[in-house]
């Protein structure tokens, strides 16, 4: 495939980016005793894109031929064409990068070839099965397994010249309790890049099984918080989405550019110093996080990139556009989902890094509080304030924890939860692999970090 | 490329894939579908208040369902020259399967009713450098009128394309679209101070409509980002919110019509199962689908099984009137079709769900929600979450206010927690007026009691 776009570019002047795409997605859901979906969804394709006349054109085609990606860079020229009158500043040649030359396999693809259909559906089919009949309380358990293998060739005229690929299954399970017309949800879920080993590595299927169900069944007879301004120690999971949704969204340099609450700050604290936050496109501590990219989608080596150092904001993520214009190297954090999508910065994996305490120690120093685990999902604004959701919620009460409590919605403003960061722990987990981020298109994340303790303003009665 | 060209190609992709389906049919597969989704799109994207990219992008996607012995298989491909090996790779993964089930069956064609042209074709006289325009247009009314406001996003875009679907029932249907439409997201920033984001969008099937959508909503979108400087947190208390529109829709609807899914229903994971015939809601509330509406955006006449498509209550002054099925959800109810309501295009398997909601006018003024003298939070977004099966919700406010005694102060930190079946018996008032969101969907204002709000002060 490099040879076939390297030759569809042997033409061109100027920065023309060719972006081979091949993806095969597999899934199987099982509820209810049966197989409710069996589906592979595959898409290829190229997408071009050419810095022309100081601005970006793109167009992108499904047939993979010379004679289709060469009529798609006319087609992306015109459209630069057309609208370089419109872009006021216009983008001069970027400088080169540290570009990714040659083939990168990525890990588990063997396993994923061997295991066969009826083993991944007899998987969700028997995992819900024996869920089901574990309790009367259970209404339903859904049990589903995915995959996304794919391939992507990236070629330059300034350089990348590259090919990859790679596999990300998922697993999950969904369970739904009722008691006296009251229904309660509760879930599970893992993601990794690389095979089943690592999926399940940690964790077995039943027992993630196990948790979800339990999580629904205990949700039955709990109550919600009390909400306001409360001291919370947060599993690796809801770290994960904190230094996701809280942090990494409001990094991003296009976001940055455009007014977001990091604007400004790269030199200044903000957060305590025993926070340091990091994202790389490398499965740091462990093995197979969700987000682990070898190349970029812009043809660029991802870099671990420290955006906080013991309390002080260190950097943005960069494609290579905003990475020229804050003359910085590119942090290979241009992302595509599809070959039809333009590129855009994104997060890969992001997480804090462990500290120096433990989780009993921590538990045993909070007098009064909540320990918050079960990542549900999030969002966050230009302002910092971001909002994230949990299945359970703990009671701790002077150094214990004293009973399960629903779920809810958490949320402050980023840079003040991490400057109220007193206590990290020496644990370590990635744990937001499965699902996606989005930002008007998905991309596969992971997220993690030790578990911490904090201050955040809990919704609740 | 216009509208000649597009029927063109359809007819073309029609006759092939019934040649498909006959060769599936006459190699032993008697239950085969395929659903095309064909679109051409040129887009302008704005970032950072100024040109980011400008695209032009086309693409044919086919989803395969093969029902074999109770079995199904789904395969959604864009590869057009393997369509054939794709229905064998479907077919496959239908027979890997141990749990049939023999209500799995594809639908066998009705009578469609015709709908309105959803392509105007004055909108093939337009193209990328109309959609500059546009984008010009859009920067220079930041500039003069809200300087203030930094578009983080935004996006001009011109798409057109057809739909098409042929089964090996006699299923065969198609239709024609085109449509104009543009968005923008950012917000207000005034030294440190910087407000919290906020969006719009505005679309059309022809072009003189859809720019003064497009203005009108830019203009809300400016006045919506002011709005946010400024904010304060405020202590909590329990009262009344003030739901616009989109909030009334995306949010406050969104479980109950969720949970209305035949789906949910047949799996026990619904609050609304057994509520048929009910008063699940205040008398207040009523609401419908209409696919039929000319120029509407969700106007069609069939569904993702090509089923007919037609108007029907689905909740009359509180009262539940239905369900959404899909062929095989239907059957499961006992019922001997669908009711049209199968979702979903050529990269999903048919779900259930509406397409087109109306929900009815209230006779109170919207004005007047605004000049109450007890507090009212009027919710402009909010960013949270809702659990299906329970009804719970909570979530962060975005670029709200609190309104008391007609002053309207701008909030930040402030959350909601609730449950969505309850709440659907605190409204207390429903305006008359609304508005027509996604060129799809109407909702008025509604104002409702009893929630709780947690302040940070």
């Amino acid at each position: 495939m490099r040879d076939l776009l390297k030759e569809c570019l042997s033409e061109e002047n100027g920065l023309v980016e060719l972006r081979y795409h091949h993806k095969e997605n597999r899934s199987f859901f099982a509820e209810k005793g049966r197989i409710e979906s069996s589906a592979l969804r595959k898409r290829s394709g190229v997408g071009v894109r050419v810095l022309h006349n100081g601005t970006w054109g793109f167009a992108s085609t499904g047939e993979v031929s010379k004679a289709s990606i060469q009529n798609a860079i006319r087609i992306a020229k015109q459209a630069a064409t057309v609208s370089s009158s419109l872009r006021g500043e216009k983008i001069s040649n970027l400088p080169p990068a540290l570009f990714a030359k040659g083939d990168f396999i990525g890990k588990g693809i063997e396993d994923f070839r061997n295991r066969s259909v009826e083993e991944k559906l007899n998987l969700v089919l028997d995992v819900q099965n024996k869920a089901l009949k574990s309790s009367a309380s259970l209404q339903s358990v859904g049990c589903g397994y995915s995959e996304i293998y794919e391939e992507k060739a990236i070629v330059t005229t300034d350089g990348a010249d590259s090919f990859f690929s790679m596999v990300r299954p998922e697993f999950r399970v969904n369970a739904v309790a009722s008691d006296k017309g009251k229904l309660e949800s509760g879930s599970h879920s893992i993601g990794v890049t690389g095979g089943w080993d690592c999926l399940f590595r940690d964790k077995k299927p039943e027992d993630i099984s196990e948790e979800a169900c339990k999580t629904a069944i205990d949700l039955l007879t709990s109550s919600l918080p009390d909400g306001g301004l409360t001291t919370v120690i947060l599993s690796p999971s809801i770290v994960g989405l904190l230094v996701h949704e809280a942090i990494g969204h409001t990094v991003e340099a296009d976001f940055v550019l455009a007014g977001s609450v990091a604007q400004g700050k790269i030199g200044t604290r903000v957060g305590s110093d025993l926070v340091s936050l990091a994202d790389s496109g490398v499965s740091e501590y462990s093995e197979g996080a969700g987000g682990t990219i070898p190349v970029d989608d812009e043809g660029v080596i991802p870099q671990k990139t420290m955006i906080i150092q013991d309390g002080i904001l260190k950097s943005y993520l960069h494609n290579r556009e905003t990475a020229h214009k804050f003359n910085v190297a590119p942090t290979g954090s241009a992302r595509a989902w599809e070959y039809s999508d333009v590129p855009l910065i994104r997060m890969r994996n992001t997480y804090l890094l462990p500290g120096n305490s433990s989780l009993e120690e921590m538990i045993a120093g909070t007098k009064n509080g909540y320990f918050l685990d079960g990542a549900k999902n999030g969002q966050a604004d230009a302002t910092g304030e971001f909002m994230f959701a949990v299945q359970k919620a703990y009671k701790i009460e002077n150094g214990k924890i004293t009973k399960l409590l629903k779920g809810a919605t958490v949320s402050g403003l980023a840079f003040d939860v991490l400057q109220n960061v007193d206590m990290v722990s020496k644990e370590f987990k990635w744990d937001l692999g499965s699902g996606h981020c989005g930002k008007g298109q998905p991309a596969k994340v992971d997220a993690g970090g030790p578990y911490v303790r904090t201050k955040v303003q809990l919704g609740g009665n | 490329m216009d509208k000649a060209f597009i029927e063109k190609k359809l007819e073309e992709q029609k006759n092939h894939l019934e040649s498909l389906v006959k060769k599936a049919k006459d190699n032993g597969i008697s239950q085969v579908e395929i659903f095309s989704s064909y679109g051409y799109a040129e887009e302008v994207t704005l970032e950072k208040n100024d040109l980011n990219n400008c695209t032009a992008t086309e693409e044919n996607m086919f989803g395969i369902r093969v029902i074999e012995n109770g079995s199904q298989g789904f395969l959604t491909t864009n590869h057009f020259p393997t369509l054939w090996e794709s229905i064998q790779e479907a077919r496959d993964l239908a027979r890997s399967q141990t749990t049939p089930d023999s209500d799995l069956v594809l639908p066998d064609p009705q009578t469609l009713e015709k709908r309105a042209n959803q392509y105007d074709e004055s909108l093939d006289a337009l193209g990328l450098e109309h959609l500059v325009e546009i984008a010009k247009t859009t920067l220079g009314w930041k500039k003069e009128l809200f300087p203030k406001v930094n578009l983080d996003s935004g996006d001009m875009s011109l798409s057109k394309g057809f739909k098409l679907i042929v089964s090996s029932k006699g299923v065969n249907a198609s239709e024609l679209g085109a449509g104009i439409s543009a968005s923008v997201m950012g917000m207000a920033v005034d030294g440190s101070d910087v407000g919290s984001f906020d969006y719009d969008s505005a679309s059309g099937n022809d072009y003189p409509y859809f720019a003064k959508k497009w203005e009108r909503a830019f203009r809300e979108f400016g006045e919506k980002c002011m709005g946010g400087l400024g904010a304060k947190a405020i202590p909590g208390f329990k009262g009344y919110i003030l739901l616009p529109p989109e909030a009334v829709y995306s949010f406050f609807l969104g479980s109950f019509i969720g949970s209305l899914n035949g789906t949910s229903i047949r799996k026990g994971k619904s609050k609304m199962a057994g509520q048929l015939g009910k008063q699940v809601a205040s008398s207040k509330l009523s609401i419908w689908e209409d696919p039929t509406i000319s120029g509407y955006a969700g106007t069609t006449s069939f569904d993702r099984e090509g089923q007919a498509t037609h108007k029907q209550s689905i909740l009359n002054q509180g009262v539940l009137d239905t369900y959404f099925y899909n062929t095989y959800e239907a059957k499961k109810a006992g019922l001997k079709a669908s009711n049209g309501f199968a979702t979903g295009g050529a990269q999903s398997l048919p779900g259930c769900g509406p397409r087109q909601l109306q929900i009815a006018p209230g006779d109170s003024n919207k004005d007047d929600f605004f000049k109450m003298k007890d507090k009212v939070l009027f919710v402009n977004r909010l960013s949270g979450t809702s659990d299906g099966p329970s009804g719970d919700f909570s979530g962060v406010i975005k670029g709200s206010h609190l309104l008391e005694n007609g002053v309207k102060t701008p909030v930040k930190e402030v959350q909601v927690v609730g449950n969505v079946y309850e709440a659907l018996n605190q409204i207390v008032s429903i305006s008359k007026e609304g508005e027509l969101l996604g060129e799809s969907y109407w909702a008025p204002y509604m104002l409702l009691e009893g929630f709780t709000i947690t302040g940070a002060s």
